[in-house]
């Protein structure tokens, strides 16, 4: 998704969101992640509203009042967290693990094959599909991707063949690279 | 790391995570960065502690390494290719182009090379002289009246990293 992402090229427009629509998107956020209940306030908070940048490919960020990037979605899809985000609050989202040998191409974008999460080096959390996983690395603390699961973990399992996680968002992706937003 | 259920509970909140100042990435990726060598000189000058730490595992992790070719190698080049950075040369022009008979405004160009925000140092320059001062194209701030001179000074006392040898003048523009 943010593999050719420029900061310069993609970026189409930034508004100031009215307070209703802020509302909104935060309810939303809080049903997505439950376990952001206590720590919302602190990502977000309620007196300084947030921003949304539009930019190509009906990609939205979400920005907060310093600039800093915190959710992105495209459509109409669920919020996702950036990475940066994802890392200070990293039990807000299941965590995929995928074994050493995955990390670069993970790095390099690649979707998240079924081999790679089943193997020894992998584990997994449950998940039912669509879902929005945090993808991490064996021997890594920190997660690596962002991504979707493109079937339930159960699948994964049984079929192992074909993409797993769809990777949305990874590290020094087009999404990582860019710098706050004013 | 942390239950993907809920915060663990003696861990504080937002987590803390230390990023490589080369690469960008937390420290623990930067051997799939291609200039981990940077990656590595950055963290030994900077955190001490954590290179340590990051040899001894990859002391241990070459002991591995002897099992690791046992396993089966995934096709595909999976090669994260380096950004281009286009580092141009670091300099900032000054120039001065007419505007009418008797008056004149001050072009400055290449602040962006340094980092700097543009917007932020038109709003400087215009308070500085008093005068007009806006951002007119990519990396290009034009200062209303000629204030070359004053620019050679002001410009490295404001931001130390340019040095006055940076700064070139271009003289007189046509319009």
């Amino acid at each position: 998704m943010f593999k050719k992402f420029d900061e310069k090229d993609s970026i189409s427009g930034v508004q100031q969101l009215k307070s209703s629509v802020q509302k909104s998107i935060r309810n939303k956020l809080l049903e997505l992640y439950p376990s952001l209940d206590d720590y919302l306030d602190g990502i977000l908070p309620k007196k300084d509203g947030f921003r949304l940048v539009k930019c190509h490919d009906h990609i939205e960020l979400i920005v907060n009042s310093g600039g800093e990037l915190l959710f992105f979605r495209q459509r109409e899809a669920a919020w996702m967290p950036t990475l940066r985000l994802l890392h200070k609050y990293p039990f807000m989202l299941p965590a995929e693990q995928v074994d050493k040998g995955a990390i670069r191409f993970v790095l390099s974008g690649a979707n998240i094959m079924c081999p790679g999460l089943t193997s020894p080096g992998a584990k997994m959390t449950e998940a039912p599909k669509g879902t929005v996983v945090a993808v991490m690395a064996e021997g890594k603390q920190h997660a690596l991707a962002v991504g979707i699961t493109s079937m339930s973990t159960e699948d994964i399992a049984k079929v192992n063949k074909g993409v797993g996680v769809e990777n949305c968002h990874y590290l020094n992706d087009g999404l990582w690279q860019m710098k706050p937003v004013k | 790391m942390a239950a993907s259920a809920g915060p663990a509970l003696d861990v504080a909140y937002p987590f803390r995570v230390l990023y490589c100042g080369n690469c960008t990435l937390p420290i623990e990726y930067c051997e799939y960065h291609p200039e981990h060598d940077k990656c590595k000189q950055w963290l030994e000058k900077n955190l001490p502690v954590e290179f340590e730490k990051l040899c001894k595992a990859a002391d241990i992790s070459t002991d591995e390494a002897g099992e690791e070719k046992k396993r089966q190698k995934r096709g595909g080049k999976g090669i994260v290719k380096a950004r281009k950075k286009d580092d141009g040369p670091k300099q900032v022009c000054l120039s001065r182009a007419p505007r009418g008979k008797k008056k004149s405004v001050t072009v400055v160009t290449g602040l962006n090379s340094f980092n700097i925000d543009l917007k932020v140092a038109s709003k400087f320059f215009g308070t500085k002289f008093a005068c007009g001062s806006s951002v007119t194209g990519d990396d290009e701030i034009v200062i209303q009246g000629d204030v070359k001179d004053e620019l050679f000074d002001i410009i490295p006392e404001k931001w130390p990293e340019i040095d006055e040898d940076f700064i070139e003048d271009l003289g007189d523009l046509k319009r």
